[in-house]
């Protein structure tokens, strides 16, 4: 849908009359009040100015944080050859793509279960998942961390050994991200014509057949999108890191949240830089796949749930 | 179409995974909350009903209302800052609309703590905004304290969560037909009114779908109040995640997130049946 | 339609289906013979996609049976019938080409490539999209994109093609054409054509025999000039084309009109006297103050006329409520002071034969 300037009798009018045709906005006149595209201004400005000071800050050769001597890759430095900054580097770029790969692969399925099943299960599985995505990661957080805590003494007594580590903080993420998953698959799902695969029968296809040749190449961009889109929530994810965690190696936002704590130093900026880069990139990436072939605004729309 | 029994089953993954991570520790979180501790401090099973009692004890009620109220401030100000800009990019945004609203969820996938740490470099004490005030030559050391204050937290807060708070409101907008707005302004004149009845009806279910993904998640924030706020911004999550450090008692807390956790459902529910009441079904 | 020997291509037995409370198809039974343009006509609701997909495989009947090619399809799946469908809303598979949309039930068939392209290549030129066949659907008009399902479908050479109101997304002039092609490209390849359409007229000029439907029951089946000329109930005679039907009672040999009049008219079997009846006449069937002996005939005041260009059309009232339409050419009437004005008296006759009598 084009919203289009349409002409407006008030006399301030400023939209162009054109002969004939309908009117296309050369400028941006605006009938509207003036404030909007000055507070859509700040917003804006609002939005971006912590991250580029967080960068700009990144390169200081100066330790403090309100005067900046001269470009300066010393933290940089720093940050690669501090070893518990790059473990916890790869430890959480392992959480996030074996986060990613499970509850993709998950919440596909449960996306074709809630689309195409006829079950009684449907209405309840799909309110769990409703609710776990607008849960605070505080509540669930803290019950992952009872409920391993609790499996770890019972386990004991069989003489397993079960703590929490970076397995159960995998298995936090990929709680919280079934529901990501599941809601951007079952939105293209949804969209599709029930007939495309009918017609996928009706020439010979088998029901496989008609998955394989005809729903999952459509999906390809949802299911992918939603990976890349959990691959960084994962990458992310604070909370729920932080209460499924065990000692030894920690993922990085922890890692980052002891600098904060224990002292600010501007290592903190280049590693925030880092990561800030990296899930750009990554989302970049994955908002290229979801608007390719389609309108974006149907993928926005579902949003409003 | 044939074979519902195929379908049924791809259920089953996400649903056993839920009820295993998601359902079941709550059940685990109830009993703790009922329990009491060892000497050791580990959560030992038993009837404690008290735990919930001293949810509601009188020390604790102004953390509680600090919280709903800096969660309901949130959503007020996410309202306030995020229609205009909804709106300014449904209505005028032309080409450049997907672009825009590219750029608004960008910053929200820049890491959470990030976020934070970086309103601290801006504002803190000795961060940007008070080093230029210090060189402008205005008194005091700090010029401003922004930090440790329930601004700051809200602050961060609403930097956190405006982009939740845009994308509903703009979908909802996009979905509207201009010429409906262009009939309400030949019905009401002033763009005032216009938008009083013709817009802000329409829109209604985005704003409280927004409402609703601010709102609640806001409720349970505690990282932003640990880092940008001081003791005076105590919030439940910080009370929660106190009693699961040392020193704590994690009966309490569990009983803490089980209330938490049964008022955000109310209000879950609330908010689904308003809305299949509105349109179809929301799911 | 049907030789001796050989079993209808499709026939159904007694196919009931039912959706929760409703009952979509209601003890339906037809044959379709083989090479013949078959339709099902009826108002939205009556039953006539859902037949279509029972045929093709997407729904099971409830009770009853349903033959293809004198075989029970009762267990079979859509994938293993001999049966290909032209979908309401194409369908089309928007990742691929146009070549390999219409290849795309050869291969599954696994029917070697070299045979596949000469079909393929063939088809497309049957439709007219040779020069399309690298485009994909989105590139396509809604003319093209239809002719894309319609060559896909036909392509597998199958022994029914369903059809299911494919030119309901067309324009009217576009429509117009593709009806002439649809009929030409079905003569050409010789294959039984089951057609779904509300579109009466549509039906009335394609159609080598009609099954009218309504809320899941069968009206009528037959040619379409059966369906027209002698409709079986008031329904079918009120959907096909402008009806008259006048209330009345069966009176001796003829009707006795609400209005008071006496008509001869044919009576079937198994009326009894005095039964309420309804008198169907055709407005083409009138013939406006210029009666011959032997017909039927009452007497109105024009109370309206509409100039279609090559007739034109006059209600006339009988009596308080009781009007009629009648449609005269125009062939002598160049100017309107020959035709007969508003509040002008005529004496309107028509054929004995021409009056049906209906149950009402």
């Amino acid at each position: 849908m084009v919203i289009e300037q349409a002409r407006i009798d008030a006399p301030s009018a400023e939209a162009p009359k054109v002969a004939g045709g309908r009117p296309r906005p050369r400028s941006r006149g605006f009938d509207a009040p003036r404030f909007l595209p000055v507070i859509t201004g700040l917003v804006f400005v609002y939005l971006f100015a912590p991250i580029l000071v967080v960068t700009w800050f990144s390169f200081n050769s100066k330790q403090s944080l309100n005067v900046f001597g001269t470009p300066s890759l010393q933290w940089y430095d720093q940050l690669i050859h501090d070893p518990i900054i790059t473990g916890s580097l790869f430890a959480s770029i392992e959480i996030a793509l074996v986060t990613m790969v499970v509850a993709t692969v998950i919440g596909t399925l449960l996306a074709f279960g809630l689309v195409r099943a006829r079950s009684h299960f449907s209405r309840p599985t799909d309110i769990l998942m409703l609710l776990n995505l607008v849960s605070p990661e505080v509540v669930t957080g803290v019950a992952l961390l009872l409920v391993f805590s609790e499996a770890g003494g019972f386990l004991l007594q069989f003489g397993i050994q079960f703590g929490l580590s970076l397995a159960t903080v995998v298995l936090g993420h990929i709680t919280f991200s079934i529901a990501y998953v599941t809601i951007i698959v079952r939105g293209r799902l949804a969209a599709l014509n029930r007939e495309v695969e009918e017609a996928a029968l009706d020439l010979g296809a088998t029901n496989v057949s008609a998955m394989r040749l005809v729903t999952l190449p459509l999906l390809w961009p949802a299911i992918i999108a939603s990976g890349l889109l959990v691959f960084v929530m994962s990458f992310d994810d604070f909370v729920t890191s932080y209460f499924t965690t065990g000692v030894g190696v920690e993922p990085l936002p922890l890692r980052i949240y002891s600098m904060i704590h224990f002292g600010v130093t501007p290592e903190i900026n280049a590693v925030g830089t880092l990561m800030m880069v990296m899930t750009i990139v990554v989302v970049l990436a994955a908002l290229a796949l979801f608007t390719y072939q389609q309108n974006a605004r149907q993928e926005l729309a579902f949003l409003a749930e | 179409m044939t074979s519902n029994r195929l379908w049924r089953l791809l259920l089953a993954p996400g649903a056993v995974w839920l009820l295993l991570l998601f359902v079941a520790p709550f059940g685990v979180v109830i009993a703790v909350s009922l329990g009491t501790t060892d000497i050791l401090g580990r959560p030992v099973f038993g009837w404690y009903p008290e735990n919930y009692q001293q949810v509601f004890d009188p020390i604790f009620i102004p953390v509680l209302v600090r919280s709903a109220a800096f969660a309901i401030g949130t959503t007020l100000l996410c309202l306030v800052i995020g229609y205009p800009v909804a709106y300014m990019i449904a209505r005028y945004g032309g080409r450049f609309r997907n672009l825009m609203i590219v750029l608004i969820i960008l910053p929200w996938f820049a890491d959470y703590l990030v976020r934070i740490y970086a309103w601290f470099v801006i504002l803190g004490n000795e961060g940007v905004v008070n080093g230029l005030l210090h060189a402008a030559g205005l008194p005091g050391n700090p010029p401003i304290t922004f930090v440790n204050t329930p601004f700051a937290v809200v602050g961060g807060l609403v930097y956190d969560y405006l982009p939740f708070m845009i994308l509903p409101i703009y979908a909802a907008l996009e979905r509207m037909d201009p010429s409906v707005i262009e009939a309400g302004k030949d019905l009401y004149g002033t763009p005032f009114h216009t938008f009083l009845n013709v817009t802000w009806p329409a829109t209604i279910q985005g704003v409280i779908a927004g409402a609703v993904l601010v709102g609640l998640p806001a409720v349970g924030d505690f990282a932003t109040a640990q880092i940008l706020g001081g003791p005076n911004t105590y919030m439940i999550g910080n009370l929660i995640n106190d009693q699961f450090t040392n020193g704590g008692y994690p009966p309490f807390g569990a009983a803490l997130t089980i209330a938490l956790m049964v008022l955000l459902s109310l209000l879950m529910v609330f908010y689904l049946r308003s809305a299949s009441r509105q349109s179809g079904a929301v799911a | 339609m049907t030789a001796a020997a050989e079993p209808p291509t499709v026939r159904l037995e007694g196919v009931v289906k039912r959706f929760n409370t409703t009952t979509a198809v209601d003890n339906l039974s037809l044959d379709v013979g083989k090479g013949e343009f078959f339709s099902m006509l009826g108002p939205s609701g009556c039953g006539k996609t859902t037949t279509l997909r029972i045929i093709a495989g997407f729904e099971q009947p409830d009770e009853g049976s349903v033959f293809l090619e004198g075989l029970s399809v009762e267990n079979t799946p859509p994938y293993h019938r001999n049966v290909n469908t032209v979908f309401q809303s194409y369908a089309l598979f928007e990742h691929l080409n146009v070549w390999d949309n219409v290849a795309f039930g050869l291969r599954r068939k696994k029917v070697p490539e070299a045979e596949i392209r000469k079909r393929v290549s063939e088809m497309l030129d049957l439709v007219r999209l040779k020069q399309k066949a690298t485009s994909k659907p989105r590139q396509l008009s809604g003319g093209q994109q239809q002719r894309v399902a319609l060559g896909r479908a036909l392509v597998n050479l199958p022994a029914v093609l369903l059809l299911d109101e494919p030119l309901g997304a067309l324009d009217l002039q576009l429509r117009k054409q593709m009806q002439i092609e649809l009929k030409q490209i079905q003569r050409t390849v010789g294959i039984t054509f089951v057609y779904v359409t509300h579109d009466q007229e549509e039906a009335l000029t394609m159609s080598d025999r009609i099954a009218v439907m309504n809320e899941g029951v069968l009206q009528q089946c037959g040619t379409p000039e059966e369906i027209y000329e002698r409709p079986a109930n008031a329904f079918v005679a009120g959907f096909i084309g402008i009806s008259n039907l006048i209330p009345g009672a069966l009176e001796g040999p003829g009707v006795r009109l609400q209005t008071g009049q006496l008509i001869p008219a044919d009576l079937e079997d198994g009326m009894a006297p005095g039964e309420a009846v309804l008198l169907c006449v055709r407005p083409e069937k009138l013939r406006l103050n210029s009666r011959a002996d032997g017909d039927a005939s009452v007497e109105g005041i024009v109370a309206e006329t509409v100039y279609l260009g090559t007739a034109t059309q006059y209600v006339i009232e009988l009596a308080p409520g009781v009007r009629i339409v009648a449609i005269e050419n125009n062939t002598q009437t160049a100017s309107s002071d020959k035709r007969f004005a508003r509040g002008s008296k005529v004496v309107i006759g028509w054929l004995p034969e021409h009056g049906r009598v209906l149950r009402s």
